[in-house]
């Protein structure tokens, strides 16, 4: 795979969004205005964050379905802290994001220190942290919080929803690593090709650790960002947005398999997902419709490019 | 444990070689074991605290209510075991089940209703194979895409009816044959032919050498695209088989996706001892894993284990069984 | 190897085991305060309260104009949203000027809701029916649509009152915790045991329904026995696995299940059926009557509760137009929802569709959801 081909899934998703904005912005007027847009961004932030992550995962040809569950674990947790413990609310927060980024810690040492695979051993996790969050909880919501937290999942800053400003900051830092640091590079190496990484002297284990670890402090962070958006505590927050997640990545042209895959891409693709349930409901297509269309449009993407990529590189 | 070396991750050598019917058997089903094992521990601890664990009734519900998802898994495992993965059963069961409902409903005689899903079944998962062997998607791709359209397609053609009125001959599920619930003996007589089937007949043993290794497969002269297409119609036929079970449980059929049953029924297959990287694992693993799931969900109950606590300790466990598996291989390099 | 995996099964079981407190409230209820209702039929003194609902901004006249109405149920796919949803279209056709719609998610997630709710404000409507996932995590977008000048109106599940003008209570939770509790009594006798099967701890109807009936038993039927609550989300294989065990565990013991949801009761009773154990353990639930027909119809199940979630629908649809033309303000005492006559406000802003209703074999087949 050399840069031209990355380039070109890319380029692809990019003017099928454009293309995918235009005909949406046709079927409703109030689709392409400034607050409707910023107002997607507002919904996208938390699967954002975690697709960001995700990617870095993905990459390295692993995989992190316990994110969902890490979600709802710190989400309960934050309430827990303030609440029951009487701590500041800051300092909730942070415990539970210290919290949620060790769980993600945990999934790498799981899987670095005793070789399981990703896929199981966030499996096994993905039920353990989901118990987790219910088992403290004891199913109780903690709600009422002061008014200033909800300035980060409610409120504005500048005009722009606040949470849309961390979604674009960890965008372009995340971007900036994988392209161009050579801890970028080691993540394409051991996707590309773990043993030969090993070999070559790169410290597969260390820089996996720290993906999975990352990877729950992103979720973390996004199960605060959620609490604070919708003013409440479930144990049952999260579920399934590993899903939704992986969908943005894979759609964003980030191979399966390891290797390849860029922040662009995931960026893009999860714009358009959010265009499309956004666009969709605006035009008057039903919820089921909308997710029908997003699984055609899934598949159809990644054809295409498919077919792109073979006839310009063979 | 306190001296991890890091070793790289080797895969598992074939032990063939190594002399000694137990350590061979350890070496083949080594994962197997340690669920079996797992499900013995837990029916002798649980019943020492309740005796009637073990009633026939409870052995009913445990080996019969969750037959279907052992069938699912059957097919899940061949499609992990050639290195490919598939997220839209849970969806496709749930089309199938009204397929197969609707279609008992209208009157046609039951053998149409039992094997309209089988047939369906194979059908779709033929375009999701195709897809993944000729056009060359990745298979979680197409199966998250399948996914989505499927769920979505479901509600907006039943617009969630419930299918209610099932003729009684329709409802296999709460027969028995021999004394033995259908469900049960569907699960084990197809367990069996699989496992039996993937391990001496050539198509069988070709999946393994697809999942390890597809080029060296292509190499050898295995045409690895066909076969793709093959397993996967396979596992839409074992997806059909399940969703007969399914649909026949009781006299009503819940129109929407089962919550989460792709997620239990891969879990199955790879805590059976199904390499997600492909190339290894074998039915039985899938169908023990699936009983060790049912008696972990009954065996809590009968301990009293606080509901609220309950998720937890079947993420513990299932860790534990993991990490046990792990071990045991770390021991054997 | 396998003897650590031994203890360490061994170990997390005792410990497990032990952790099983026996508390005094039941598992699965909230923590809210509950209010059980007089054993007798004595009906309960409401003390009058103030408007407590919220008011859309600077909605425009909405009087006889065609409204454009969304129905956002907790999810679609259920037999229950869609006989609530066949209510609203019912009364916006005998209406005439109101346009109904409904879209909701296709799993019970507080998020997808909140998405859809906020595209339909963007979209413009007029009017937002919502039966909500949450009563506190669905607040901010409804105050976002009545800020937009939307009319919004709840039923089934509630929010918390400013976040909305009306709700529309299909039942009080106490009510439908008596006819549950007094029905179990009458069939397992007053000193039976009884488990419970509720769809996940986190739902807000079913914890407080749960809640209720724990304060309501403890003080009418002071010597039936609770067992245990499990969960089954909204499964009905897993509602029916669940139940079997409960059944193996208890053996003789247990006498009667409830079933919280529309989609456990069913199940719960198919597992009595198939375990042959009809008349020896009653099923007592919340169930739409199409789903227990065949149960009903063998004598397996005695009377399955609920209100007519047809009507319920419908009342919000009449509650929702009335609000829009002006003719249900605040401080209102009753409002006038179609062929189900005057309708009652109580607790300040919520509109009470009535008693729930006891299906039994001699009037099931009169319903058709």
């Amino acid at each position: 795979m050399n840069w031209k081909s990355l380039l070109r899934h890319e380029t692809f998703l990019a003017l099928l969004l454009v293309a995918v904005l235009i005909v949406l912005s046709f079927q409703s007027d109030r689709f392409f205005t400034v607050s409707n847009l910023l107002n997607q961004g507002r919904l996208m932030t938390e699967i954002g964050l975690i697709a960001i992550a995700m990617t870095f995962v993905i990459a390295t040809g692993g995989i992190d379905l316990s994110v969902g569950s890490i979600l709802g674990l710190t989400a309960i947790l934050t309430g827990v802290f303030w609440q029951k413990l009487g701590l500041p609310l800051p300092a909730a927060a942070a415990g539970a994001i210290a919290v949620g980024t060790f769980a993600g810690f945990a999934n790498g040492a799981i899987i670095t220190r005793f070789s399981v695979p990703p896929l199981i051993a966030t499996l096994a996790t993905l039920a353990l942290y989901r118990g987790l969050a219910e088992g403290i909880s004891q199913a109780r919501s903690v709600r009422g919080y002061p008014d200033w937290f909800y300035v980060l999942g409610q409120g504005e800053v500048l005009g722009v929803p606040t949470q849309l400003w961390i979604l674009a900051a960890a965008a372009i830092i995340a971007s900036i690593i994988l392209a161009y640091t050579r801890w970028g590079r080691t993540v394409y190496a051991i996707g590309s090709n773990e043993v030969a990484s090993r070999f070559s002297g790169l410290s597969v284990e260390k820089t996996k650790l720290a993906l999975y670890t990352a990877s729950g402090f992103a979720a973390a962070l996004a199960g605060v960002i959620f609490v604070s958006r919708v003013s409440t505590t479930r144990s049952d927050m999260g579920t399934g947005i590993e899903l939704d997640a992986i969908t943005a990545v894979v759609l964003g042209g980030t191979s399966i398999f390891g290797g390849r895959g860029t922040i662009a891409g995931t960026m893009i693709g999860l714009c358009l997902i959010q265009a499309l349930k956004n666009g969709l409901s605006l035009a008057g297509v039903k919820g089921d419709g909308t997710i029908m269309l997003i699984g055609a449009v899934l598949i159809l993407a990644i054809l295409a490019s498919n077919l792109f990529e073979r006839s310009g590189t063979r | 444990m306190s001296a991890v070396v890091d070793l790289p991750p080797t895969r598992p050598a074939s032990a063939a070689q190594r002399p000694g019917f137990l350590r061979r058997l350890f070496a083949d089903y080594g994962q197997e074991l340690v669920v079996l094992a797992a499900i013995i521990a837990l029916f002798v601890v649980v019943t020492m605290v309740n005796p009637r664990f073990i009633s026939a009734n409870n052995l009913t519900t445990i080996f019969s209510g969750n037959a279907y998802i052992a069938v699912a898994a059957i097919g899940m495992t061949m499609v992990i075991v050639t290195g490919h993965i598939d997220v839209s059963v849970g969806a496709l069961i749930g089309v199938l089940a009204t397929i197969s409902g609707t279609l008992a409903v209208a009157g046609y005689p039951v053998w149409i209703a039992w094997l309209a899903p089988v047939l369906v079944g194979m059908t779709i998962n033929a375009c999701i194979g195709a897809l993944v062997a000729y056009a060359r998607i990745p298979s979680i791709v197409v199966t998250l895409g399948a996914l989505s359209i499927m769920r979505g397609g479901l509600i907006s053609v039943t617009g969630g009816t419930w299918i209610t009125n099932l003729p009684p001959d329709f409802l296999i599920a709460q027969k028995s044959v021999l004394g033995l619930p259908v469900p049960l003996v569907f699960m084990v007589v197809l367990t069996v032919l699989a496992a039996l089937w993937m391990r001496y007949s050539a198509f069988g043993r070709s999946l393994y050498a697809i999942g390890g290794n597809a080029e060296a497969a292509l190499a050898t002269g295995i045409p690895v695209e066909r076969r793709t297409v093959a397993v996967f119609v396979i596992h839409g036929a074992f997806a059909g088989l399940a969703t007969i079970l399914f649909a026949t449980q009781l006299q009503v059929i819940q129109s929407t996706v089962p919550p989460n049953l792709e997620l239990t029924v891969i879990t199955a297959a790879v805590i059976g001892g199904v390499s997600i990287l492909g190339g290894s694992g074998t039915v039985i693993g899938s169908t023990l894993a699936t009983i060790l799931f049912a008696t972990i969900g009954s065996a809590l109950i009968f301990v009293n284990v606080s509901a609220y606590w309950l998720r937890a300790v079947i993420g513990l466990l299932i860790l534990a069984t993991v990490l046990a598996d792990m071990l045991r291989r770390r021991g054997r390099i | 190897m396998r003897n650590r995996v031994l203890s360490a099964l061994l170990a997390l079981s005792f410990s497990t085991s032990l952790s099983h407190a026996q508390s005094a409230a039941w598992t699965g209820g909230d923590e809210l305060p509950t209010n059980p209702l007089a054993c007798d039929a004595t009906p309960a003194t409401v003390a009058a309260k103030p408007y407590d609902g919220g008011s859309p901004t600077n909605a425009p006249d909405r009087k006889g104009k065609t409204l454009k109405v969304v129905d956002v149920p907790k999810l679609v796919g259920i037999g229950y949203f869609n006989a609530t949803s066949k209510g609203i279209a019912d009364a916006a056709k005998e209406i005439g000027t109101m346009d109904a719609k409904t879209d909701g998610p296709s799993k019970a997630n507080i998020d997808d809701q909140i998405t859809l709710i906020d595209n339909y404000i963007t979209s413009g409507v007029d009017g937002i029916l919502f039966a909500a996932n949450d009563p506190v995590a669905i607040a901010p977008v409804l105050k976002k649509a009545l800020a937009a000048g939307i009319n919004v109106v709840g039923y089934d599940a509630n929010s918390t009152p400013d976040a909305r003008q009306w709700f529309v209570n299909q039942a009080e939770f106490n009510g439908i915790a008596k006819a549950m509790v007094d029905s179990m009594a009458k069939e397992t006798g007053e000193d039976g045991a009884f488990a419970i099967v509720t769809s996940t701890f986190t739902t807000p109807n079913q914890a407080r329904w749960i809640s209720e009936m724990a304060a309501y038993q403890a003080k009418c039927h002071p010597k039936m026995k609770w067992l245990e609550t499990v969960e089954a989300q909204e499964d009905n294989i897993l509602s029916f696995n669940q139940t079997n065990t409960l059944l193996n565990k208890y053996g003789d013991e247990l006498k009667g299940v409830f079933g919280m949801t529309s989609v456990a009761t069913p199940a719960a009773a198919d597992a009595v059926t198939q375990a042959k154990k009809c008349g020896k353990v009653a099923v007592v639930g919340l169930a739409t009557p199409n789903a227990m027909k065949p149960y009903v119809a063998a004598d397996c199940v005695k009377s399955v509760v609920l209100w007519n979630p047809v009507d319920l629908g419908y009342a919000a649809a009449h509650v929702l137009r009335a609000v829009a033309d002006g003719t249900l303000a605040p401080g209102a005492t009753s409002v006038k929802a179609g062929k189900l006559g005057d309708l009652s406000v109580i607790n300040g802003s919520e509109i009470l569709l009535g008693a729930p209703t006891v299906f039994s074999k001699d009037n099931i087949n009169n319903f058709d959801f």
